[in-house]
């Protein structure tokens, strides 16, 4: 059948089928036959352009407004449908990839971002592991992974706060798609954009410190289950949360105020504010949640370690780890280290910045037995060693350098 | 584990909802809301789609209540209104981390309804269920958002011109925000918006805040740009527009444009003068027509500007003559007249105060007021009427009430009088309401006497009102004030007499509460002939004004006779002559015309004289001297006689028995004093008072028949008066026999009272002139005739050589009674002489002469009207030809007169002479 038969075809539907039957379409061009030609790529593209996001229309003129949001809900609904119906692994990323691996389109990401979420709320594991890949291949960090993983989280973790259990349920269901978005949810925070910390809010970080606790696999599920894709595509490494929360722990001390845990508790506000509420609600998440910000901030950090230690690979080189992403830990400490010398406080004296060490030394010290590490070792212990000092961090700094 | 289980649940809701809308309908739409509802909650990801469903909704339940008011409600807006109310709900109850989304999307639902429905009149749309949850929708969310997306919110709403009013209602949560954004705008979206806005209270101070804002800003010095200059324009231009904003910018204008910034304001107009542009919108007329609708204190501002501004002036002028101009059309109201009214209070002080341009632009404001609100016309002229202290304000006042009552007659109006009726009324009320509220504020405690500075001639607020009316009264009498040809202020004080005569009567009372601090508290008298001067002003004889009623007429006399007295106890005698001219002036007037008013005055002045003011008049009665004797008495004990005459011991004493001796002496007066008490006498009838008192009784008798009438009334009241009781005041005269039994104790008791009375006397004699009225006293003449012959009778008995007082002071009572008698005519020729033979007689002659010559020939010849004849002059007396005794009354003169020839004898001729030649 050619590209022009099959639009003929398609076109004798009215939109949310017509959506239906090109997704069909549009798996027999790329999947249906081996080899798929460039020519048939292009086609389905075309297809999908027209017949499921509507972008352009039927008579290839540009549509002005594209899909209205229940539209969209049609469209994702098809989509899931699609999604959670299709047997093969690759088929269903290769789908996929070719619905949203456009870099381009502002609307598709919204209606992916959509889609995502929905997944989430609805713990659909099939589309959550295509989330999954899509996040892996267009790179964890990039500005489209960013902006979905902020959409993900405005909805599940500001808009509606009351699906924590479900949350928690995805680490098992599916783990490839939270190593990824914990991943990308590390660059979101405490990442020192010009001078400005954003913490994560705290139920983000109690649904993350959960993850990691109970699953110490977790943050290996994406490189210990490679994704299935069509032949002929080329696979992005997958890159671990770990050095993104060993930067979380170590900092935490640093940021986090000690008498701000109070006013950190993110309250779901009512609709008028009435004077003493907030002493009371703080109370109440004082007895129902009995850790506080920088206790969970020690759980997730032994949670790391945990980790650390599983990741460790019995055969090939190591892959958990990017030295260089934990130098990257060095100038903030330092830039601490200035500011306490300026206000004249001794350093070997302050509680924080020792904690702080501490856990760096930890964290590098369990990597690197576990040999978890990988990249320029040498040039991380030299970095390490200009920190201040830090008994701990010094013995270990001697031990891997006679090592080396 | 079930999550499977859960997302498959979930998914159905998904599946429901989209399919569900798919095929919307009004009956599955309380079901998918339910849907939409719970979605929203659990895939906050579904929000776009979901809320884009509530919009459909809320057009649907739009569309559905408009209809609603024009037909009958159907199950199907039932159900729309049900989605629509459990969606506000809902979404108004969301919290901070989604108002971000809800609130633009309220507010894009809003401009959407707007505009869809900009046919339907705003009211109705705003009063619209589903609109009114919307709009709280969006003020609760607006409220939880961070000031910058506020901000973009409400200029995303400005943008469309659609929606003001939504603009208006919303930004009532944010009026701080929305008002000044506001005025970034045209004029025209601006007026929409505030108008709206307005309809807040709270919102009005932050409007006017940002007008002010902008106006200062405006007009600074340094503003670089020409462009701000031209805030002046445009905030005249919205003004012009905007009720909303004129009142904003007009209220407190002092403060706003004070003289700096006046100042700053001429400059820069000065300056931009020709620039054309805005400026051109912004002429005289302009400026007029938005005078017209300012506040009354806008107005004061332009007539303080205008004593030194030209342009100010013209302005001015130009506003007078366009209201003059517009009140010519009944039914349009003007702002400006309005707020005058409501502001009357400082419009008609600024009156007495200001300057003369002032004055005069205000009266014909006020004319134009008065014209329309009856009201204030009676306000106005009681306002000044109290307050006026000059005589330019009471010509101000002319004019208001001329101006006012003429400025609607064309000159061949066939209702013409009806009109002045009308008016003519409400002066008459102005004039009442005037002096009660004069009355109530002198009653009122006023600064100046707590802080004790009072002026030294400080006139109660009466004392004033009467010096205002009076001075009134005496242009209108001077035909020289054309305004006053009607005699509209004579006409309203005739008209309310009553009220005056009232104020007299009250300020004249002995017993007015005068607290402290008030003017009540300052001397009365003033105020009293200012108010007598007053009616001596008005005219009551019912010629120019109908007659005044039977009430009006007691009062004032009332009132004129407490005056009367009042004004015989002033000390300075020049204020007590006129004083009393005046009332005696005011009690003629009455009088003249109205025999009601005579008797009235007559009674009251006599009963007052004889009864409450007999010490005015040197009178003592009886009663008085004898209770406060027999005081004086009681406390020393013993003096009064019935204990001297019981201490003679415990002999018992029989009657008739020469064994006892009493003490001699009056009963409650002790003893007899051996010399005579010196307040014995019988007081003068010549004093000052009696006199003047004469002269008021005569000022009520005035006229051809006046005198004889009046007198005859007054004769029967002294008998009324005087005499104790009903019986035996007839005219005959009894036997003497009949006195002696039966009617002594009576005649005792008559006898002294006229003789403590110099009035009764005075009046008495005055009735003698006016014959026949003293025939009506017979009554009072027989009782002191029969004390007389009883005492000198008395005397004869027990010492008859004595001098005694006693016998004095009968002595003198017998020449009064002679004289009054032969003044009356009552006796005739030859008997009149007793008057002149009773000194000279002995006791025994006088009784003698007493009962033949004067008892008997009375008893025998009645002292009756009918005894009088009245002459071709309407004079009444009695022939002295035609009524001579019969010789067996003069008998006894003639020959006492015989007997004493040596002494009487010059009087026998004159006698006896001339009867002897008639006889024979």
């Amino acid at each position: 059948m050619s590209l022009s038969d099959i639009k003929h075809s398609l076109k004798k539907y009215e939109f949310p089928v017509s959506a239906k039957e090109a997704l069909i379409r549009i798996e027999q061009i790329l999947v249906g036959r081996a080899g798929t030609s460039n020519k048939q790529v292009d086609g389905a593209i075309e297809i999908i352009s027209e017949f499921v996001f509507c972008e352009t229309d039927r008579r290839s003129g540009r549509r002005s407004g594209g899909l209205t949001p229940l539209q969209q809900l049609q469209l994702i609904d098809i989509i899931c449908d699609y999604l959670s119906s299709c047997t093969n692994e690759s088929t269903k990323n290769t789908v996929f990839l070719s619905l949203f691996g456009g870099m381009e389109s502002q609307r598709r990401l919204k209606i992916l971002s959509i889609l995502a979420s929905m997944a989430v709320s609805a713990s659909s594991t099939s589309v959550l592991l295509a989330v999954g890949v899509w996040l892996q291949q267009m790179g964890c960090s990039s500005p489209q992974s960013l902006q979905l993983v902020e959409n993900v989280i405005r909805d599940h973790f500001y808009l509606n706060t009351s699906n924590q259990m479900t949350l928690k349920a995805l680490a098992t269901t599916a783990p490839q798609f939270v190593s990824n978005f914990i991943t990308a949810v590390t660059e979101l925070y405490l990442h020192d954009v010009q001078g400005v910390n954003k913490l994560p809010p705290k139920n983000l970080l109690e649904v993350i410190t959960s993850w990691v606790y109970s699953n110490p696999t977790l943050c290996m599920s994406a490189q210990l289950n490679p994704a299935a894709l069509s032949n002929g595509a080329i696979p992005m490494a997958a890159v671990t949360p770990l050095a993104g929360l060993i930067h979380w722990c170590a900092l935490a001390p640093l940021y986090i105020e000690t008498d701000s845990e109070m006013v950190e508790v993110a309250v779901p506000f009512k609709k008028i504010k009435i004077e003493g509420e907030k002493e009371q609600s703080i109370v109440k998440n004082y007895v129902n949640k009995s850790l506080t910000e920088s206790e969970l901030y020690i759980k997730l950090h032994l949670g790391v370690l945990h980790s650390l230690r599983a990741g460790r690979r019995t055969h090939g080189p190591p892959t958990a780890v990017n030295a260089q992403h934990l130098a990257g830990l060095v100038p903030l400490v330092q830039a601490y280290a200035h500011q306490l010398l300026q206000r004249g406080v001794k350093l070997h004296t302050d509680d924080k910045l020792q904690d702080c060490l501490d856990r760096i030394g930890q964290s590098v010290q369990v990597a690197l037995a576990n040999g978890c590490v990988y990249g320029n070792i040498n040039n991380l212990l030299t970095l390490l060693d200009t920190l201040p000092e830090n008994r701990l961090l010094r013995i270990i700094i001697k031990t891997h350098q006679q090592a080396i | 584990m079930n999550p499977p289980n859960k997302s498959t649940a979930l998914s159905a809701d998904l599946n429901n909802f989209i399919y569900g809308v798919a095929k919307r309908s009004p009956q599955n739409a309380p079901e998918l809301t339910k849907i939409g509802l719970t979605l929203l909650k659990n895939f906050p990801a579904a929000r776009d789609a979901v809320l884009e469903y509530f919009a459909m909704v809320f057009h649907d339940a739009v569309n559905a209540s408009i209809n609603q008011i024009e037909y009958a409600a159907d199950v199907s807006t039932h159900s729309s209104l049900e989605c629509v109310n459990m969606i506000g709900a809902e979404l108004g109850g969301l919290g901070q981390s989604w108002a971000p989304f809800i609130a633009p999307w309220c507010i894009n639902l809003i401009m959407d309804i707007a505009t869809k429905k900009s046919n339907v009149p705003n009211t109705t749309l705003q009063s619209t269920d589903p609109v009114r949850v919307l709009l709280d929708v969006t003020t609760q969310n607006l409220t939880l958002l961070n000031p910058e997306e506020r901000a973009k919110c409400i200029d995303m709403m400005l943008g469309s011109w659609a929606c003001s009013w939504a603009v208006g209602w919303v930004g009532r949560a944010e009026p701080a925000l929305v008002a000044p954004r506001a005025l970034a705008l045209g004029a025209d979206a601006a007026r929409a918006v505030l108008a709206h806005l307005a309809g807040h209270a709270p919102a009005r101070p932050h409007i006017r805040a940002a007008l002010l804002q902008l106006f200062h800003e405006g007009i600074e010095e340094d503003s670089r740009s020409e462009k701000k200059r031209e805030v002046i324009p445009y905030l005249l231009n919205l003004a012009s527009r905007s009720d909303v904003v004129l009142k904003a910018l007009t209220q407190d204008i002092e403060e706003t444009l004070t003289d700096e910034v006046v100042e700053r304001v001429r400059a820069i107009c000065a300056a931009s003068r020709g620039a054309g542009g805005a400026w051109e919108g912004v002429g005289p007329a302009q400026l007029v027509a938005l005078l017209a609708r300012s506040h009354a204190r806008c107005l004061l501002l332009l007539l303080r500007h205008a004593h030194s501004d030209r342009t100010c002036r013209q302005l001015l002028e130009y506003l007078l003559q366009k209201l003059e101009y517009e009140s010519l059309f009944p039914d349009k109201t003007i702002p400006l007249l309005n707020s005058v009214a409501e502001e009357i209070d400082l419009i008609r002080e600024k009156m007495l105060t200001g300057n003369q341009l002032e004055q005069y632009s205000l009266a014909r404001i006020l004319i134009l007021v008065c014209n329309n609100l009856p009201s204030e016309f009676v306000n106005t002229i009681s306002y000044f009427l109290q307050y006026s202290r000059n005589d330019t304000t009471l010509a101000l006042l002319v004019r208001i009430v001329s101006g006012t009552i003429s400025m609607h007659i064309p000159n061949d109006s066939t209702d013409i009088n009806m009109d002045t009726e009308r008016y003519q009324n409400l002066i008459k009320t102005g004039v009442e309401y005037a002096l009660r509220d004069a009355m109530i504020s002198d009653t009122q405690i006023k600064r100046i006497f707590i802080e004790d500075n009072v002026p030294k001639d400080q006139k109660t607020y009466l004392h004033y009102y009467c010096l205002n009316i009076i001075k009134l009264l005496r242009w209108e009498n001077s035909n020289q004030v054309s305004h006053l040809r009607s005699r509209p202020f004579g006409r309203a004080v005739e008209a309310s007499l009553y009220a005056v005569g009232g104020a007299l009567q009250q300020y004249a009372g002995l017993l007015r509460p005068r607290p402290p601090a008030t003017c009540a508290a300052l001397p009365d008298m003033p105020t009293c002939h200012a108010l007598a001067h007053v009616l001596d002003r008005v005219d009551m004889s019912g010629t120019k004004a109908p007659q005044p009623s039977v009430e009006v007429i007691l009062k004032v006399v009332q009132a004129t006779v407490k005056y009367f007295f009042r004004c015989l106890h002033e000390k300075d005698i020049m204020d007590k002559l006129r004083g009393v001219q005046t009332a005696c002036r005011l009690l003629r007037k009455l009088c003249l015309h109205s025999k009601l008013a005579r008797a009235i005055a007559l009674r009251e002045l006599l009963e007052t004289a004889m009864f409450r003011e007999e010490h005015a008049f040197g009178s003592r009665t009886s009663a008085t001297t004898s209770t406060s004797i027999s005081a004086s008495a009681r406390d020393s004990g013993d003096d009064l006689l019935i204990y001297l005459n019981q201490k003679h011991g415990p002999i018992t004493q029989l009657t008739q028995s020469h064994t006892s001796v009493f003490h001699a002496g009056i009963i409650g007066k002790g003893v007899r004093k051996q010399n005579g008490g010196g307040n014995d006498g019988i007081p003068p009838i010549l004093s000052t008072n009696n006199e003047l008192l004469m002269g008021a009784l005569m000022s009520c008798m005035d006229g051809n028949s006046g005198v004889v009438e009046g007198a005859t009334s007054l004769s029967l009241l002294l008998v009324e008066l005087v005499s104790p009781d009903v019986m035996y005041n007839g005219l005959p005269w009894p036997d003497e026999d009949f006195t002696k039994q039966v009617s002594i104790e009576r005649e005792l008791y008559m006898r002294a009272v006229l003789e403590g009375c110099s009035v009764s006397r005075a009046a008495l004699r005055r009735a003698a002139s006016a014959r026949p009225a003293l025939c009506l006293a017979s009554a009072l003449l027989r009782a002191v005739a029969a004390t007389l012959l009883h005492r000198l009778r008395a005397h004869l008995a027990t010492d008859r050589h004595s001098q005694s007082p006693e016998l004095a002071r009968e002595r003198v009572a017998l020449s009064e009674l002679l004289a009054t008698m032969t003044l009356g005519q009552l006796l005739p020729h030859p008997l009149c002489h007793m008057l002149e033979l009773a000194p000279e007689l002995t006791a025994s002659e006088t009784v003698q002469v007493l009962r033949d010559c004067l008892w008997n020939y009375t008893r025998d010849h009645v002292p009756s009207p009918a005894l009088f004849t009245c002459d071709s002059t309407g004079l009444h007396w009695r022939d002295p030809s035609t009524c001579k005794p019969p010789a067996t009354y003069t008998d006894t003169l003639r020959l006492i007169i015989q007997k004493r020839i040596s002494t009487l004898g010059h009087l026998y001729p004159i006698m006896f002479l001339n009867l002897e030649k008639e006889v024979q």
